[in-house]
């Protein structure tokens, strides 16, 4: 029985998650002028050759590494150590960008700060300039949505590892005779390393992979564009190449995310005792964080307060002023009873769904096999695991591409691409490793002990498995099916890469939607996108928490 | 009830290297036997070697004449109890108790009656509904213990089941597994590094040292004749200081001591196998109760440097010119302080001669 889950469990990562990765690679060296020759182009770094992409990638992926830096731990900061008023409200309200649904959210970036958006306009007004002097585009547009939607990562760690320590590290420096500029440089921001490393880690990562910011703000030099443009034209080649590489730099950083999360983390030790926040006495000091974290927060909301106010406004009422003209609640209406408007939804719930069935399946089976079975080339099955999820959304839609694009035993003979399939099966392998992490980290806090008592009470294996682990079990699995299933339904930067017409997802008719400037409705499936995500990070926070008992943390901490 | 057997068990891990190093123990039919050693000393992978958690490098694990070393735990019907007690968190008390019932197919009249008699047998009878976190650890482990025996399994494991216990709960609960085995005696294999415990409890020990036997025999063998200086340094409270055989009389040998002093003993108070010849090296095993503080005509003469009562007795360290000797006297034994020269005598009948 182990031993079966073991060999489906190779089989279905080979086929499906590693396979169609060598698929590309083949594809990128075979054809005409030798295995190099598309490299060769790819590596041309002459002005307005094919070189400019991974430059441009590179480029923006710093750069937001660090924009997104500061932004995430000077609000940690911000946010962690002072009292003020507001400050929960503040605190629950920076993580909202989290929710920004991928496509309609940098949609809803370019409408406030892109040519013709809200800002431009009130700017171009107030100073009598022309018209999109202050529009943002290209480079600089993307940097902005990199930096305001990935800034949690640093955020997230920096809070907590705020949160942890203990007043009295500072008290012991100061009385150790370090003044306050010494106590920040060599203690407390020192403190902070562990949550920038991964922090940047995890930027750097998702900036290469970032395709709907580059194609919204019209940035063509860079590499997932890139790719998209060589599919497009029909050179699926050169696509590979770029995929390749992309690839490989993805692999690159899942490694080195992989060492860093495996290193020993050093926690602050303190029992008992208070620890008192920092309480400002200077009024003006008090003023001037208050008014900093407001407007902090507020600048963070707008993306997802111009998606709720799109919502509501009137197709095509929005030309020439800051803000559309015409407000109406008919785009709800409409979602639920224009079976066009509802067909899509229907399309992405039943692809996301099947998909979820299948990362139930493999991310389970493979957090078991990792965590409760010895066997060779472990290390390479946890990588294979996370592989997609470290890969771009478009890296994995071309592998499917190329792999799917003849019979396979894998696609039980038939060919894949064009079919209804396709979609689900993209799904199923981005969204795999979201229920095998949340998997895996509940069976960290499953006792073996627990399974071998079971079985030498008499349980088989299975039996054990069944009654014992998977109760245990249970939540880890479907917080993580639920994030998986929330992701699918509104994926896009895949789906864009291997839907048919006939079957449109939820992204592709708002992309659509958008392209006909029907802000409303876009903005309409946004809503219902954004609330999706809430309820799922609501839920699924929910029933974490009941997991982390005092008994389970114990046990927890005895492991790490 | 069933016989154990070993037979030339080892276990190599790969990075720990030789854990357990080819044992071989009979455990006989209805006798309480204890596996007692230091942390590391590969006593826990017996027990999991036998249970079937892990499979032996080499050798042999026999229930009587059948031989389970390939057998699936499932299949061996032994009963575990964990040192963490590992009941299942999501079952209440009676369906924890339950489970391995539920397995083999009983009835739930049978179960039912099984269940409530196990949670009687541990003085839990009310606590079948409660669920497992809301019992105490002294609970937690009866509940694990009722769980094991239950099954009525050919073997009981005990893994440590008392070391997460407070010092008033292990007594209660030692005298409960004893009233508990003598009532339904099944053949019992319990791991502790507790000496105190192993004595308490057990028919007979097995003393452990890096993955090999270094002893086996009665509570009292292991105390009063431990077969080496480790057995002799791990049970009781042993002085071992070095001697040298002056001279080998009829029975009896004389052995030069550090500092001079000279000791006649009998020659068959030593560990089984040693060798004593003129001249030849020994460990002089002294324990620290049969050493006696006296005024004068003492063996050894030293200087008491530390002094700790606790009721029963004065437990006594004395510097002597060859190193502290540890020294036991009765608490109402006349007061002592530090700094205090003192002479030691020795009750010739409580030593004991292990290899130099």
């Amino acid at each position: 029985m182990k031993r079966l889950v073991l060999v489906l469990l190779a089989l279905v990562l080979w086929g499906y998650v590693v396979g169609p990765m060598f698929a590309t690679f083949q594809q990128s060296i075979s054809g005409e002028g030798g295995a190099l020759r598309e490299y060769v182009r790819f590596f041309d770094f002459h002005k307005g050759a094919q070189g400019e992409a991974m430059i441009g990638s590179l480029l923006i992926s710093f750069a937001s590494v660090i924009t997104s830096g500061i932004v995430g731990v000077f609000l940690a900061v911000l946010l962690n150590r002072w009292d003020f008023p507001l400050k929960k409200f503040c605190r629950v309200m920076v993580l909202v960008p989290i929710a920004l649904p991928p496509l309609m959210g940098v949609e809803a970036f370019v409408l406030l700060y892109g040519v013709g958006g809200t800002f431009p306009q009130v700017l171009a007004q107030l100073f009598h300039a022309p018209p999109n002097t202050f529009a943002l585009t290209g480079m600089p547009g993307v940097l902005l949505v990199h930096t305001l939607t990935m800034y949690p990562y640093f955020y997230l760690t920096a809070a907590a590892l705020l949160a942890q320590s203990d007043d009295s590290l500072e008290e012991a420096a100061y009385s150790l005779g370090a003044s306050k500029t010494q106590t920040w440089t060599r203690i407390l921001l020192p403190m902070l390393t562990p949550a920038v490393v991964s922090g940047a880690l995890l930027t750097f990562m998702s900036s290469m992979a970032s395709y709907t910011a580059p194609l919204l703000f019209g940035v063509d030099q860079v590499m997932t564009t890139q790719i998209v443009n060589a599919k497009t034209n029909g050179d699926l080649r050169f696509a590979s190449v770029v995929s390749v590489m992309l690839a490989m730099i993805s692999i690159f950083f899942l490694v080195l995310i992989r060492i860093w999360e495996q290193r020993a983390i050093y926690r602050t030790q303190s029992k008992g005792g208070a620890r008192r926040r920092h309480r400002i006495t200077s009024p003006f000091a008090k003023a001037v964080v208050f008014v900093v974290a407001l407007l902090s927060t507020i600048f963070l909301m707008l993306p997802i307060a111009m998606i709720f106010v799109l919502a509501f406004s009137v197709n095509g009422s929005w030309r020439t002023a800051p803000l559309p003209s015409r407000y109406t609640t008919h785009n709800f209406v409409a979602l639920f009873s224009d079976p066009r408007s509802w067909e899509p939804i229907r399309n992405s719930i039943e692809m996301s769904a099947i998909a979820v069935i299948g990362t139930v399946l493999l991310g389970v089976a493979c957090a078991y096999v990792l965590a409760r079975m010895r066997f060779r080339g472990k290390a390479a099955v946890d990588i294979a695991m996370m592989l997609p999820w470290a890969l771009p959304g478009t890296v994995v839609a071309i592998n499917l591409i190329t792999a799917f694009a003849n019979a396979s035993v894998f696609s039980f003979g038939k060919v894949l691409i064009g079919t209804f399939a396709m979609v689900p099966l993209a799904y199923f392998v981005r969204f795999s490793p979201l229920v095998f992490r949340s998997t895996a980290a509940s069976l960290a806090q499953i006792d073996p002990a627990l399974e071998e008592a079971a079985r030498s009470l008499g349980g088989s294996w299975f039996y054990s498995f069944r009654r014992v682990v998977l109760p245990l079990l249970s939540r880890g699995i479907a917080a993580g099916a639920l994030l998986a299933f929330v992701n699918g339904a509104g994926e896009f930067v895949a789906t864009v890469l291997i839907y048919t017409p006939r079957y449109r997802p939820l992204s592709i008719a708002i992309n659509d939607e958008l392209y006909l400037a029907n802000y409303g409705t876009a903005a309409s499936f946004g809503v219902v996108q954004v609330l999706l995500v809430v309820a799922a990070i609501f839920v699924s926070d929910h029933m974490q928490e009941k997991d982390t008992s005092p008994q389970f943390e114990i046990r927890n901490s005895k492991l790490s | 009830m069933t016989a154990l057997t070993l037979e030339g068990l080892s276990k190599t891990f790969q990075r720990a290297g030789t854990v357990v190093d080819s044992i071989t123990l009979r455990i006989e039919n209805g006798e309480f036997f204890t596996l007692l050693g230091p942390s590391g000393c590969g006593k826990s992978t017996i027990l999991r070697i036998i249970a079937g958690f892990e499979e032996p490098s080499g050798g042999r694990v026999l229930f009587d004449h059948r031989d389970v070393t390939r057998e699936a735990p499932n299949r061996r019907g032994v009963g575990l109890v964990f040192q963490n007690y590992a009941l299942f968190p999501h079952l209440s008390v009676a369906r924890n108790i339950a489970f391995g019932l539920e397995v083999r197919g009983l009835s739930t009249a049978e179960i039912d009656r099984r269940v409530s008699g196990a949670l009687d047998q541990v003085q839990l009878p009310t606590a079948g509904g409660a669920r497992v976190d809301q019992l105490s650890g002294g609970q937690q482990q009866r509940v694990a213990l009722a769980r094991a025996l239950v099954i009525r399994p050919e073997l009981l494991l005990l893994d440590e089941p008392l070391s997460n216990l407070d010092a008033k709960l292990r007594e209660e609960t030692r005298a409960m597994l004893r009233a508990l085995h003598a009532a339904t005696p099944v053949t019992t294999v319990y791991v502790t590094h507790d000496q105190a415990e192993a004595m308490a409890m057990s028919n007979r020990i097995a003393v452990l040292n890096a993955g090999k036997v270094q002893q086996v025999g009665t509570p009292e063998d292991i105390y009063e004749r431990p077969a080496n200086r480790f057995v002799a340094d791990f049970i009781g409270r042993n002085n071992i200081v070095n001697g040298v055989v002056r001279r080998l009389g009829q029975g009896t040998a004389t052995l030069q001591l550090p500092d001079g002093a000279e000791l006649t003993v009998e020659a068959n108070r030593r560990a089984p196998g040693l060798e004593l010849r003129e001249g030849g090296h020994v460990g002089v095993c002294l324990r620290a109760e049969s050493l006696k503080i006296v005024s004068g005509m003492g063996l050894f003469k030293g200087v008491l440097t530390d002094v700790e009562y606790n009721g029963a007795a004065r437990s006594c360290v004395v510097q002597t010119g060859f190193g502290k000797l540890r020294v036991e006297v009765p608490g109402s034994a006349a007061r002592l302080s530090n700094g205090e020269a003192v002479q030691l005598a020795v009750s010739e009948d409580a030593v004991h001669l292990v290899e130099g």
